[in-house]
């Protein structure tokens, strides 16, 4: 045995520090990871802009955000509750805004149909009947989502109810209960996001924040994960391989917390999380990661490439997510994990009465001009693809005998999976869902109750929630017909002659009122004399009035629309 | 299954405004151009005899990343007109879609930020597609060569909008810079970064 001498002992010391700069070096520093502002309440402000942001050495990129430069404000709705949204869009170019999850009229739901040109303030309403979960909202303009999402446009819904707030488990926003947006993006050698060609970024920005980290107490923490990437899917767990349990999915909480060390979340996916830091010593770090490495081709973000249209920095391995800093305890810390969580009562195969099928198609190699698609047809705004009767339950199963895998994401309503063709559903994934991971070669299918939204005319979207995917057409539209043409919160007949429009001049506000005294409005949109639109009013509730406070003096056009889509228009003066 | 005419009525209700992305690379050649400046002057770049080229820059009121550059863009000014290179500055902005983007509104800005060159509104968007630019900021450089003017550097103004004081390269003045020294200019496109224009139909 060899006698250690204080000069190898320096040596060593040298050894050591190297390899840990060494194990550092590819990270840089760590950045404090973002937590989204909050709204909460019943009316939302949300102002959709242009922007740029610091996210990289050297000049700014330019990016869009929801009353921020990346990103949005989490929004928080109680069940029960009736929110009214005002839409502002001051950015470039027209773009719509999509309630990702929500149950709500077609004409609110913010899809391809609802374009919100420049400068236009949309303003939809609805009463949140959704489960307490994690939602989210997003561009949903066809042939712009990636461009848009890329750019930084989205935020959080975070929805309460009675049932969860029983619950003895973490919901101290941005303390114990935080949300985390994944994503990635590939920069151009001027910093800007690049999107055309681009499936996958090279660098992770966990809620906008590149290398970021957190420092989370020392109890249960639960963690709502969203999965926002254009294709890329996470296989997520922890640097030090701990259990964690699943406690919801895209719609609500699970019956009880399932226990994994690994989960798939693909894209438009939510997932929470609770861990357990309680046993853990302050200062103690770990990583919640990306397993990405192994899949092989097929998984969205398995190809082998480092670059290129499906290449990535971050395909094929295991990378960070998040880096985590175990901090002291808060008051009142949650310590123990509930045995039970909901009393959810699914749908079964057997309560549908309706079945239908839905296949990936095209996107075959060296078809460049074959992108994919769904049942041998792609996107086409005049086209409507199902038709669902109001209150049915039907039974959906979709097929992906393809080339890659895909995710599989229904508006209006949440769904139960009922079978995988790949063995059973998984109880991680057992919950109301809107959007499955579609791995390639198999099938999955879902059962889901269509109630409470009627409209023959306005579709709802079914699609792949890929970026690249959903923009070039893999995506169909279907409506949801009742006895009435429309039905929902606001159900109205038509208007069957002229409305009255007064004060004429006016100021401050503006009535509509129509010959019968039950008559409703489907659609009001207002312009002024260049032909810019101003207001775009989903079944307005006319009551009080429209505000026309903030509208500079000069002539406006209303055109009401009703259920029909006869439409009338009148000018009135703004004084 | 066709949908009856309801829902392609709202789909051309509310598709109204759609983009026209314009694709590099930029012509070689630029044709002489005459629009209104924010005086109510009409400024032709004939009227400059003896201009050996010029800085073109395409802006808008509104852009957060455009903002940036007032200050930038006078000393640019300052230093180059008095060599016969003077800046123009330039509005193309869709005025139907953004109605603030107006000759008083874009007057104010002038004067609030005491600009040293003329500030000139093209409402008809077409001197922004003979130069194929894309964002505001969006800069060129163009030289006078056989009597016609020639893009010689197409791109951002220089490589960081928020902070002037770490900006590595200037682009256009390196542009400019070596254009006057005989020399052929190295760096002919910069990334060009900031809102896009947006182009009627």
């Amino acid at each position: 045995m060899t006698q250690t001498t204080p000069k190898s002992i320096y040596r060593l010391i040298a050894v050591l520090s190297f390899i840990i700069s060494v194990n550092f070096s590819f990270g840089q520093a760590f950045n404090s990871l973002w937590i989204p502002d909050t709204l909460s309440g019943t009316t939302f402000n949300l102002n959709l802009i242009d922007t740029f942001k610091q996210l990289r050495t050297g000049n700014q990129t330019v990016t869009a955000g929801v009353n921020s430069d990346f990103w949005g404000p989490t929004l928080f709705f109680n069940k029960g509750d009736t929110v009214h949204m005002n839409v502002h869009n001051y950015l470039n170019d027209s773009t719509t805004l999509h309630w990702h999850g929500m149950h709500l009229p077609a004409v609110m739901d913010g899809g391809p149909h609802q374009v919100i040109p420049p400068g236009t303030i949309w303003q939809p309403y609805w009463k949140v009947t959704n489960n307490a979960s994690t939602y989210w909202y997003h561009p949903h303009l066809h042939t712009m989502t990636q461009e848009q999402m890329t750019k930084g446009l989205g935020g959080f819904i975070i929805v309460r109810d009675p049932q969860e707030a029983a619950l003895a488990i973490p919901r101290k926003y941005g303390v114990d209960d935080i949300p985390l947006m994944l994503t990635s993006r590939r920069y151009d050698g001027g910093n800007a996001m690049t999107y055309i060609n681009c499936s996958y970024g090279d660098y992770m920005l966990t809620n906008g924040t590149p290398n970021s980290q957190v420092t989370l107490p020392k109890q249960m923490v639960r963690l709502r994960i969203l999965n926002a990437e254009m294709e890329r899917a996470y296989n997520l767990g922890f640097s030090d391989g701990r259990t964690f349990y699943v406690i919801g999915n895209d719609g609500g909480l699970l019956n009880a917390p399932v226990a994994e060390t690994r989960v798939i979340l693909a894209v438009g996916e939510r997932i929470e999380i609770l861990v357990d830091l309680s046993s853990n010593t302050i200062g103690d770090t770990l990583n919640l990661n990306a397993y990405n490495g192994g899949f092989g081709l097929g998984f969205p973000g398995g190809e082998p490439n480092t670059s290129g249209e499906f290449g990535s920095l971050l395909n094929n391995k295991t990378f960070r997510l998040l880096h985590i800093n175990v901090g002291a305890a808060t008051a009142n810390a949650i310590t123990t994990m509930p045995s039970t969580l909901a009393n959810n009562t699914y749908w079964t195969a057997n309560d549908a009465t309706v079945n239908k099928s839905v296949t990936v198609t095209g996107g075959q190699p060296g078809q460049p001009n074959n992108p994919f698609g769904l049942d041998n047809t792609h996107f086409d705004f005049n086209v409507i693809n199902k038709t669902v009767n109001l209150n049915d339950i039907e039974k959906w199963t979709i097929t992906n005998s393809n080339v890659f895998g895909h995710t599989f994401h229904i508006h209006d309503v949440e769904f139960k999976l009922v079978s995988r063709s790949t063995g059973s559903v998984g109880a991680y994934e057992s919950g109301w869902k809107d959007v499955l991971y579609l791995p390639i070669g198999s099938s999955a299918t879902f059962v889901a109750k269509f109630d409470d939204y009627s409209d023959s005319v306005h579709p709802f979207m079914y699609h792949c929630h890929f970026g690249p995917h959903e923009d070039g057409g893999m995506m169909g539209q279907f409506v949801v017909r009742g006895s009435n043409t429309v039905s929902g919160i606001n159900a109205q007949p038509n208007i069957s002659t002229d409305f009255n429009l007064y004060p004429n001049p006016a100021h401050n506000k503006l009535f509509i009122q129509l010959p019968e005294t039950n008559a409703g409005v489907y659609y009001l949109r207002m312009s002024d004399v260049a032909g810019r639109t101003v207001y775009m009013l989903p079944q307005p509730q006319l009551e009080s009035g429209i505000d026309i406070s903030m509208l500079p003096s000069g002539i406006y056009f209303v055109a009401v629309t009703d259920s029909k889509f006869n439409t009338i228009t009148k000018r009135f003066i703004k004084d | 299954m066709k949908v009856r005419n309801g829902l392609k009525n709202i789909a051309i209700l509310f598709l109204g405004f759609c983009c026209l992305s314009l694709s590099k690379p930029v012509n070689k050649t630029v044709r002489d151009f005459s629009l209104q400046n924010v005086d109510g002057k009409i400024v032709s770049t004939k009227d400059y005899k003896d201009a050996k080229g010029f800085v073109v820059v395409f802006t808008c009121i509104h852009c957060p990343f455009a903002k940036l550059y007032h200050e930038r863009l006078n000393q640019i000014n300052a230093k180059y007109s008095k060599l016969h290179i003077p800046l123009l500055l330039i509005n193309s902005s869709d005025t139907i879609m953004f109605a603030n983007e107006s000759l008083p509104n874009m007057a104010k800005v002038a004067k609030e930020k005491k600009y040293s060159f003329s500030y000139l509104f093209d409402p008809s968007q077409s001197v922004a597609k003979d130069f194929k630019a894309e964002k505001t900021p969006h800069a060129f450089v163009i030289w006078k060569e056989d009597n016609q003017w020639t893009v010689k550097y197409n791109g951002a103004i220089d490589d960081n909008g928020a902070h002037p004081e770490l900006v590595k390269t200037n682009y256009v003045t390196n542009a400019i810079d070596e254009l006057l020294a005989g020399k052929s200019v190295s760096v002919a496109e910069g990334f060009s970064i900031g809102c896009a224009i947006h182009y009627r139909k």
